[in-house]
């Protein structure tokens, strides 16, 4: 028994070695909510991009159980006890994770907000997207595409969500925008395809004439899809966040279009703050990105694998800027 | 099952065994569900809506089976949820890389099973409890999975393998044909071979079966791989109908498929249920949802209604059970 | 008369000469020690120990209900619905005791609930409270609509960051419910009715003790404690979420398995559970301070659980 304790005790720290940070330059710590949505890792992508071209080390920080609460509290105050030189963060819920932010205040280390705004706490920036606009610009082209007339349904996200309640929202006023088009009903996928998938089937029970399917995102565009085609039934769908499979799926055809919820530009973009605010260099408050409808003309550039993609310069990155900065320290 | 004469009245009374019985109830109550879903929406008895409901039971009911042998033993496995997940992946993996689905098919039924046969080993040569090494094991299955896909979908398979998961045979689909093969295959394997009588004497008492000679430990390591494999079945399914793989397919499925099986009959201390109870598990619990969705009561509700549905089902089999 | 039943039904456990966890907490203790500078640091400990009070205060109880070879698994979700009990009505009146209050009366209510299931109609503990966390998880999502429940006056947060005498208040309170519970299990005739209730149920019938009510106790003591495990988890966040604790139970089971408790026997460890929940906090926090990526992180959890079990496993058999 104790030999086998020994032997691990000596093959552990070799293997854990081999992750542990050595400072050079600044680190960053990374939090973001899961690790199987891939929405968060074109973030973490973005950030490692960003910090490798500027120099600096990024550490990350995922619940082990998927969008955990107290986890990620817990993992706030582990981090604050390594003390590194910034912090980028995606609450793993807006509301909740406060205290979590009042604390890395309390302990001064800078910290930068990405994707979805916290509802509290002092940020160096905000980096983010629009997701009302987004939605309802995306929402907008789908009902054009169908001529302003037909019968629409919505799959909507997590309930409680910040995305999802600014995406229905818009998917919402971009409805009452068109007079002949109904809304049929409007159902919760929880983000994930096989509900997205399960819930359309259900839905495709009650209505037999769909004619539009606005997803909040494309995990559930494409269960929906799924959904359709298993039942040899047409309908035009959009989804959101621009992931390669929906990328994919427009070029194949079957997904009208995607609303562009960049994260690799996000985590880019808020490393890129967090590390110049490092530096003194001059950083901006806010960086909404504008809503792109991602569709089968313009879909080249969101081709492009995440390991081949770069970062946009600093000057692309502040003419987006919405907002100055802040003095937080 | 023996047809007797009443000797005051001298008419034929037909004995049935407790089991009997018990799925008998069961059937009834799917019965009356179909009754009332029909009478509550129009939607329900629609041969499409039929059908979906046969394939979404069917995926249910691949864990739910598998999970029935081992709970026969009066063992648990926890793991199958992420067993589905590690499977898909890797399976998925395969056919990107060969293009062939049966190198895939293949792939994701030996994944599956080969952490079945870890579980088993676990519980019948280390004497972890099956609890406890189960959940650990979906510890470390998530673990390997989140790290091997690292935040990312493996999507696009040929048509001719998604045929598996959304395609249809003479206006049925695929899956539904594949339920009712393991439903007969299970129960034959369990009430007629010599192994699945072994499995429920295991069950009913572990000493007794041990004294009597049977390899238990076989036997148990036997169970859990077929609960593994089942997994693997299962995931090939996820994999055909969703035409992508995700790190966390699965996750959510392995409490209905406890439930599941739980509902069916079966009992957790072993040597009590069978295949085709969990059969009419799945199918109660199937219907429960999609009458839920139909009827677009709010998902809210759907834990707080599956949770009563459970505890329902095993209070009245205990009644029934009492009272003969 | 029935005292002398009983006095000889045993009220300890054997213990292993030394036991899985706690060569795993060492074992993890020394490593990270040796690996991470910050470790061994006395802010670290405080957070570790801080951080493992919620699930200490689930696994007391649980100790005791697996003991009477049972098991809850409703509390996470239980402790998940009081929490936005105690949210909600803090953010209308104001008042903590209210609060509280309305917390332990959810934790209550539903310990009742699974105490009759189990005890009255005898149905077996796994799915009386497989349903109960149905339940509870389906009501959680209901009175909150998915939202989270914020405007919570900031003084609640002193009771999870605030400290007395320079120790943060949550040690003192971990400190004095394990205390409660070592002299509840140890020196109370509760407690030994509770040993009993485990490994030799026809000896309490015979003794005329009416068990049931005791297994009622149980499981009321354990959705109680669910309750003030929900004003640490409120003042935590702030804020009380409809999915903040789901799955804590399994995490319980785990560390009161790990601490020595057997699933079968009625033998109970207050101790081991409560080295059991440290060395999960132990390795968890070690972990992060590693930066070890969180898909690793995940695949220890679990091999962490099975290595200490069958480290009891391997003694058990040699003895």
């Amino acid at each position: 028994m104790l030999k086998l304790t020994k032997m691990l005790a000596t093959a552990l720290p070799a293997a854990l070695l081999s992750t542990a940070a050595l400072a050079d330059g600044e680190t960053i710590a990374v939090f973001t909510k899961n690790q199987t949505n891939p929405y968060f890792q074109t973030v973490r992508v973005g950030a490692d991009v960003a910090a490798k071209s500027l120099g600096a080390k990024v550490v990350h920080y995922i619940p082990t159980k998927p969008d955990s609460i107290p986890e990620q509290l817990s993992q706030i105050e582990d981090v604050i006890v390594k003390k590194p030189s910034a912090i980028v963060f995606v609450p793993v819920d807006y509301k909740a994770m406060v205290p979590g932010v009042e604390q890395i205040n309390d302990a001064k280390i800078p910290v930068v907000n990405v994707t979805d705004r916290s509802a509290g706490g002092k940020f160096l920036a905000f980096v983010g997207a629009d997701d009302y606009s987004l939605g309802l610009e995306t929402a907008r082209y789908l009902l054009k595409t169908m001529g302003g007339k037909g019968n629409v349904v919505i799959l909507e996200g997590v309930k409680g969500s910040l995305t999802n309640i600014d995406r229905v929202r818009g998917f919402n006023d971009a409805i009452k925008e068109f007079k002949d088009v109904k809304l049929l009903a409007s159902q919760p996928g929880n983000y994930q395809r096989l509900q997205g998938l399960q819930v359309m089937e259900n839905l495709m029970q009650s209505h037999p004439q769909i004619d539009g399917v606005l997803a909040a995102n494309d995990a559930m565009a494409i269960g929906a899809i799924e959904a359709l085609d298993g039942a040899n039934r047409k309908a035009q769908v959009i989804g959101i966040n621009g992931t390669k499979e929906a990328v994919d799926a427009i070029k194949s055809g079957k997904l009208l279009a995607s609303g562009d919820y960049n994260g690799f530009v996000q985590g880019c973009i808020g490393t890129m703050v967090a590390i110049r605010a490092l530096r003194n260099e001059a950083i901006v408050g806010e960086v909404v990105l504008k809503p792109t409808v991602v569709n089968a003309s313009n879909y080249k550039p969101y081709d492009v694998p995440l390991d081949a993609r770069t970062c946009p310069t600093w000057e692309e990155a502040a003419a987006m800027a919405t907002k100055t900065p802040t003095k937080t320290n | 099952m023996s047809v007797a004469g009443d000797i005051s009245t001298g008419a034929p009374r037909l004995h049935l065994s407790q089991d009997m019985q018990q799925l008998l109830y069961r059937l009834l109550a799917a019965g009356l569900l179909c009754v009332a879903l029909s009478i509550a929406t129009d939607a329900f008895f629609t041969t499409n809506n039929i059908l979906n409901v046969l394939r979404q039971a069917s995926l249910l009911f691949f864990l739910a089976s598998g999970l029935t042998l081992v709970i026969l033993t009066g063992g648990l496995d926890l793991s199958v949820g992420a067993n589905i997940g590690l499977s898909a992946c890797l399976a998925a993996t395969v056919i990107k890389a060969t293009g062939s689905p049966v190198l895939g098919t293949l792939t994701g039924l030996t994944a599956g099973c080969a952490v079945g046969i870890c579980n088993g080993l676990m519980v019948a040569k280390l004497r972890i409890p099956s609890f406890i090494a189960t959940y650990g094991m979906l510890w470390v299955l998530h673990g390997i999975t989140y790290y091997y896909m690292a935040g990312e979908t493996i999507h696009g398979f040929p048509p001719g393998f998604r045929q598996i998961g959304s395609g249809y045979f003479l206006g049925i689909p695929i899956p539904v044909y594949l339920m009712v093969g393991f439903l007969v295959a299970g129960t034959l394997f369990a009430q007629r071979t010599v192994w699945g009588q072994q499995i429920y004497a295991i069950g009913a008492n572990p000493v007794a079966a041990r004294l009597t000679g049977i390899p238990v430990d076989r036997r148990l390591i036997l169970v859990y791989a077929f609960s593994g494999a089942m997994a693997g079945v299962a995931s090939i399914v996820f994999l055909a109908r969703l035409n992508s793989a995700e790190g966390d397919i699965g996750e959510a499925m392995t409490l209905p498929a406890i439930a599941a099986v739980l509902i069916g009959g079966a009992s957790l201390f072993g040597g009590v249920g069978s295949v085709f109870g969990t059969f009419v598990g799945a199918l109660i619990l199937t219907l429960v949802l999609n009458g839920m969705n139909l009827l677009a009561v709010n998902a809210s509700w759907q834990p707080l209604v599956t949770g009563v549905i459970v505890i329902f089902a095993v209070w009245l089999d205990m009644v029934g059970r009492r009272r003969s | 008369m029935s005292d002398q039943a009983l006095s000889s039904a045993p009220a300890r456990l054997r213990i292993p000469a030394v036991p899985g966890v706690a060569v795993a907490l060492a074992g993890l203790a020394v490593l990270f020690s040796a690996l991470s500078p910050g470790f061994l640091t006395a802010g670290n400990l405080s957070n570790i120990l801080v951080q493992s009070v919620i699930l200490l205060l689930l696994a007391l109880p649980m100790t005791l209900i697996i003991m009477t070879e049972g098991l809850d698994l409703s509390m996470g979700a239980v402790l998940t619905l009081a929490s936005l009990v105690l949210a909600l009505i803090v953010v209308s009146t104001q008042s903590l005791v209210l609060g509280l209050a309305g917390a332990l009366g959810v934790g209550l209510a539903f310990g009742l609930v699974n105490g009759w299931l189990v005890s009255v109609l005898s149905i077996p503990p796994f799915v009386a409270t497989l349903g109960t966390m149905g339940a509870a998880q389906g009501l959680a999502l209901i009175v909150s609509d998915g939202q989270s429940v914020v405007g919570i006056p900031r003084f609640i947060r002193q009771v999870y960051s605030g400290e007395v005498a320079g120790i943060p208040t949550p040690i003192l309170i971990g400190a004095g419910f394990y205390a409660l519970f070592h002299v509840l299990l140890y020196h109370t005739r509760f407690g030994t009715y509770i040993c009993a209730l485990g490994g030799n149920r026809d000896a309490l019938t015979l003794a005329g003790v009416k068990w049931k009510r005791l297994l009622i106790a149980a499981y009321m003591l354990g959705g109680a404690m669910a309750g003030v495990a929900a004003l640490l988890m409120t003042a935590r966040m702030n804020s009380g979420h409809p999915t903040a604790a789901i799955g804590m139970e399994f995490d319980a089971i785990a560390a009161v398995a790990l601490g020595g408790t057997s699933f079968e026997k009625g033998n109970g460890w207050i101790f081991g559970t409560l080295m059991g929940v440290l060395t999960v906090g132990v390795l968890r926090n070690g972990l992060n301070l590693l930066a070890v990526p969180s898909s690793v992180q995940v695949a220890c959890i679990g091999a962490l659980v099975i290595f200490a079990l069958f480290l009891d496993g391997m003694r058990s058999h040699k003895s």
